[in-house]
Order: structure tokens, then sequence, then C-alpha cells
């Protein structure tokens, strides 16, 4: 492809990110619901495979729009909510904390 | 390729013909920003028809009308998912021999040998490059 044929490639990658941020940010707002529910051992089975099918999509996604990072971080997520019952209380922290990178990670891309 | 008949005009030399091979690509995922990117790849970057579809089932009815030259599957849907349609796929003879490629985020040893067993041209992963997606799908198929 030409350099011309790529940036105009990469501006409409840009313009479809815009239209998908928002249910970027929803997906990311089920890994934090999940992420408390686990901390306060609350956790349900449909947050579990909210979470589950969220952190999937994101993992497939992510990097499809060039944030590599990101992909990878949900991957390890939907690893952690494979689990039949849920992530153990104790990984609430990682859970917290892997979500609030994914959440800047994604509201870093212009 | 592109070819410039210009010069042939300005001549009066008869206009050579452009070989383009334009193929047709049946994209069938749940997910729409996945959906799109991968059409906006497949029409920008390789110049190829593209169609899609939300489901499998859907996937199905079009696949039998619109006799695409490929197929780009999601494995992970709900209700039919990946594997389930590609064997409703072989069931049909109007859509039996049109070639598979799977499409999927799954990465776990187990999935791989079952996507093994269903007959599919090839596994492509999750996420892909925008730019490189048509010559994965080129290569596997042979078309130059």
């Amino acid at each position: 492809m030409e350099p011309a044929e790529i940036a105009k490639l990469a501006a409409t990658l840009d313009l479809l990110w815009q239209r998908f941020l928002p249910q970027m940010l929803e997906r990311i707002a089920l890994l934090e619901t999940a992420a408390t529910g686990c901390r306060n051992a609350t956790l349900t089975e449909a947050q579990i495979r909210a979470a589950h099918n969220a952190a999937h999509n994101l993992a497939g996604s992510l990097g499809t729009f060039d944030l590599t990072r990101g992909s990878v971080l949900a991957r390890e997520l939907e690893l952690m909510y494979s689990v039949g019952d849920g992530p153990a209380p104790e990984l609430a922290p990682q859970l917290t904390s892997l979500a609030a990178e994914l959440q800047s990670i994604v509201e870093s891309r212009k | 390729m592109a070819i410039d008949n210009s010069r042939a005009r300005a001549d009066n030399r008869p206009l050579e013909i452009t070989a383009t091979v334009a193929h047709k690509v049946l994209i069938i995922d749940d997910e729409d920003d996945i959906r799109e990117v991968a059409a906006l790849s497949l029409e920008s970057v390789a110049g190829w028809e593209v169609i899609t579809a939300s489901s499998g089932a859907h996937g199905l009815t079009r696949a039998a009308a619109e006799q695409p030259d490929a197929i780009l599957l999601d494995v992970m849907m709900p209700g039919m998912d990946g594997p389930t349609t590609v064997g409703e796929l072989r069931k049909n003879p109007a859509t039996a021999a049109i070639p598979v490629l799977l499409l999927t985020a799954k990465v776990q040893a187990t999935d791989q040998r079952r996507f093994a067993d269903l007959g599919v041209k090839a596994v492509l992963f999750k996420p892909f490059d925008p730019l490189e997606l048509s010559n994965q799908i080129a290569s596997v198929l042979g078309w130059s």
C-alpha cells in the first residue's frame, strides 16, 4: 500500500475507534464491577460470566486498534474469570489494578 | 494492479485489460467492532468485496445466497458458535465447499485441537493487524 493509503486506513480506524469507544468503556465498567464484587465477596455467577465475556472481547479488539498491551491485560483477566467459581478474593487487588490499567490505556488512545 | 491506459488512448492503441481478481469474503462475527475493522481491512488493503453477518444463523443464509469465495468465521458467538456453524455449512451442498478460516481470540491448546478437527483452512488469531489480515487470508488460500 502507498503511504497515503495507509494514512487513510489509519484515519478510518480512528473514526471506528471513536464510534466503538463507549462500548469499550462499558466492557471495562463490567470488569470494575466484577473486581468490586470479588473484593466484597459478593461476586455473582452472572457477573463472572459478564466479566469473562468483556475481557474476551477486549482481548480480541484492543490490539486490532494498536493497543497491544491492552489485549495482553484483557487476556490475563479473561483467564482469571475462566475459573468456575470466579477468581479467589485475594486476587481482588490484581483484578482492580488490571481493570484500572485497561481504562487508562483505552482512554489514552486518541 | 492498476494499468494506466492514458498513453494507449493518446496513441490510439488498443487498451490493456486490467486483470483484477476481486474475491468475495463473508465475515461472520457477533462483535461489531471486529466485523467492521476486518471488513475495512479486506476492502481497503486488498480491494475485495466483503459481506457480513452478525450471527452463525445469518451467516449460513448469506453464504448460501451470496456464494463467497471464503468465509472468515468467529469462534465464540452466542447462539450458534463458530464450530457449529462450520458443521452446518458442510451439511448444505450449496456451502459445503466454501473454504472457512476461523478467527479467534481463544488460544488454549484444547481449543486448537478442537479446531484442527473441523477441517477449516486455517485458524487466525485476534487481535489481528488490519494491514496484514488480507495477506494472511490470501496466503492460506493461494490467492496471489
